[in-house]
């Protein structure tokens, strides 16, 4: 589970780059103003390429934090 | 690129004195990942550049590009998808699939791509476009199994070729090579079905890395490189010439050497488009001289100057070739089949591409062919492009003339003619090419995107003057670019080029003749700049100002007189379609 959260906040880094890496934990669609819908499809796609895995947008519909996105992950690797 | 590395390259800080470069992509899907992957590949190519990438709305290309017409920008880049012709081609429509909606496709489509094509040409006016596409299949709309073409689809693409056929040739418009596109993104990876139906955008990452690298490459491709310096024996042809004779070399099939002909087509071919072709040889010269004479030779002796054979090392040959083509290693390539040669050329011009023939290899040669072509393609070839070798001879024979007799007797007796053209626009692309290319003749050494070019001409009293020469030895075509603006009593001249070709006759002065005698100006003032490379300026005009300064000079027309020497061009003026002599 920390090699996830590790790479996944790299992942965040790459596509909030204005985020200060110590907020990434606790970032949700809520408090990143970036995060759009746009932001969304890129950071899934950024996360397919880091774990080498197909992802369905679809079934991360509703994984709009970075915990979310992290326990979601964890299922599905 | 994956989207990862190119958001990687996006985050890296633009250099603080770079340029501001925005390109617009009016495309009428979401641009999503092309937009990131395309601002990527911008950055590569100029990592000096701060860029930037402008997109439009959804579902409106029409809309879009009328928009960038408004938009400053170095240029843009257009994707058309079949969905952009005609919503109805897209898997995200649902208006059906019936003989009247496909006849109804056919129609409406054709006027679209009517549409389209007026709103590019007139985008073109404004900045470089390149075009792209459809590079998505189609869906199988019509009755016929996939596998099989119909009159549907023929229709759709015989509109499309028209659209395609209309727009080629407009000045300042690209169209992307599918070919191109398909060696780097596989028509069965290009689409992706749940993006294009979760979020409007239709690409695979794979395929949006290759539109917006082939994009990039057609929207601005790289200077062509000027000459190419190539060895004969087991590279021109096969065998070694002093072994085998003149009869014994050969490229064709039946000898299995096939790939030499296709290497000498090339060239041919090359030299046809105006790109220095010289000979480097470890050879007798009497014996390549024969060989070089052979009647089945794809390589004519036209398309070749000049031809070195000895027996001292190759780096002497390629520097007196160098010498002779007055241009820079950098500009040139050198093909030999021999690793040694190639390091011992290499090693004395590190700026020279040094490329191996693999004559064992004609997989390899043939790839080697279409490096070759990379390098040297240029989006048009001029008349100047078609008469280079010529005038090039020309002046190696022009040199051994005047070292004969006294400057000015020679220079009387060449009856040459200068034919100046104004203009108020900036639509000459040769004027553009000029300027960007020409190092030693140049004012300042300062280049110009097209953008920037077309902006000039917005400025008050803007003007272009081009120079075009020719004398009893034949045209040297378009050699001399000035920019300037007139004032009442004066003329700023901002860019000032001219070709080495047309050195040692005095056209510089009669150029300044010129715009002394039309603007009636009393002094001229030049953004001068001091350059590296600029030595053949400043010895000219350190005849005005023996004290060159580093930057800007004015030249008063009393000043001018005292130091222009007897001129004896027969000089043609034309502006606004008037001639006068």
């Amino acid at each position: 589970m920390n090699n996830i959260r590790e790479t996944l906040t790299e992942c965040f880094s790459l596509v909030f780059p204005e985020l200060p890496k110590d907020r990434i934990p606790s970032a949700s669609i809520d408090n990143v103003k970036e995060w759009d819908s746009v932001a969304q499809i890129n950071l899934l796609t950024v996360i397919g390429e880091r774990f080498g895995i197909e992802i369905d947008y679809l079934a991360f519909v509703g994984a709009s934090s970075f915990e979310a996105i992290a326990s979601q992950l964890a299922e599905t690797i | 690129m994956r989207l990862t590395e190119a958001l990687r390259i996006n985050q890296q800080p633009a250099p603080s004195n770079g340029k501001r470069r925005n390109v617009i992509l009016p495309c009428g899907f979401t641009p999503l990942h092309l937009q990131t992957l395309l601002k990527a590949h911008l950055r590569i190519r100029f990592p000096e550049d701060d860029t930037e990438v402008a997109i439009g709305l959804f579902g409106d290309l029409e809309g879009n590009l009328a928009r960038a017409i408004n938009q400053p920008a170095d240029g843009a880049l257009v994707p058309i998808e079949w969905s952009d012709v005609d919503e109805r081609l897209g898997v995200r429509s649902s208006a059906g699939w019936s003989e009247r909606i496909l006849e109804d496709i056919v129609q409406q489509g054709s006027e679209k791509l009517q549409r389209l094509a007026s709103s590019l040409v007139a985008l073109t006016k404004q900045m470089p476009v390149a075009v792209i596409g459809p590079t998505l299949p189609l869906p199988p709309l019509s009755y016929l199994p996939p596998s099989q073409i119909g009159a549907f689809e023929l229709r759709l693409r015989a509109n499309l070729l028209e659209f395609l056929n209309a727009i080629c040739g407009t000045g300042g418009l690209r169209l992307a090579s599918d070919s191109a596109l398909a060696l780097r993104s596989p028509v069965a990876a290009r689409h992706d079905v749940k993006f294009d139906l979760v979020a409007g955008f239709p690409y695979s990452v794979a395929h949006a890395d290759a539109v917006a690298a082939v994009g990039v490459e057609c929207l601005f491709p790289p200077a062509p490189k000027k000459g190419l310096i190539t060895d004969v024996d087991d590279t021109l042809w096969s065998g070694i010439l002093g072994d085998v004779g003149i009869e014994g070399v050969s490229w064709c099939l039946d000898q299995h050497s096939q790939i030499y002909a296709v290497y000498q087509q090339l060239l041919a071919s090359l030299a046809e488009s105006g790109v220095l072709v010289g000979i480097a040889s470890k050879n007798d010269p009497q014996l390549l001289k024969q060989a070089l004479g052979r009647t089945d030779l794809l390589l004519r002796e036209q398309h070749v100057f000049p031809v070195e054979a000895s027996w001292s090392a190759k780096s002497e040959a390629v520097g007196r070739i160098l010498q002779a083509w007055n241009i820079g290693a950098d500009a040139v390539v050198f093909v030999d089949d021999s690793p040694m040669e190639l390091a011992e050329v290499g090693e004395k011009y590190p700026a020279m591409e040094c490329l191996r023939f693999p004559s064992d290899d004609p997989a390899g040669a043939l790839e080697l062919v279409y490096k070759l072509r990379q390098r040297f393609g240029k989006s048009e070839v001029r008349d100047e492009d078609r008469i280079r070798l010529q005038s090039l001879r020309q002046q190696a024979f022009l040199q051994n003339e005047q070292s004969t007799e006294a400057p000015a007797d020679f220079l009387a007796r060449l009856q040459a003619k200068l034919t100046f053209d104004f203009s108020r626009q900036g639509t000459d692309s040769r004027a553009f090419e000029l300027v960007n290319k020409t190092n030693q003749f140049n004012l300042n050494g300062r280049r110009y995107t097209e953008s920037d070019w077309a902006a000039y001409f917005q400025r008050p009293g803007a003007f272009l003057l081009t120079a075009s020469y020719e004398d009893r030895f034949g045209p040297l075509g378009k050699i001399a670019v000035l920019l300037g603006r007139s004032r009442t009593d004066e003329v700023d001249i901002d860019a000032w080029v001219m070709s080495c070709r047309a050195f040692s006759r005095h056209i510089e002065f009669q150029t300044l003749l010129q715009i002394f005698r039309r603007f009636g100006a009393s002094r001229l003032s030049f953004a001068f700049q001091k350059t590296d490379r600029n030595g053949p300026l400043q010895e000219f005009f350190a005849q005005f100002a023996p004290e060159l300064p580093e930057r800007d000079l004015v030249v008063s027309a009393r000043t001018f007189d005292a130091t222009s020497p007897q001129l004896f061009h027969e000089v043609i003026q034309r502006a606004d379609n008037e001639q006068h002599s």
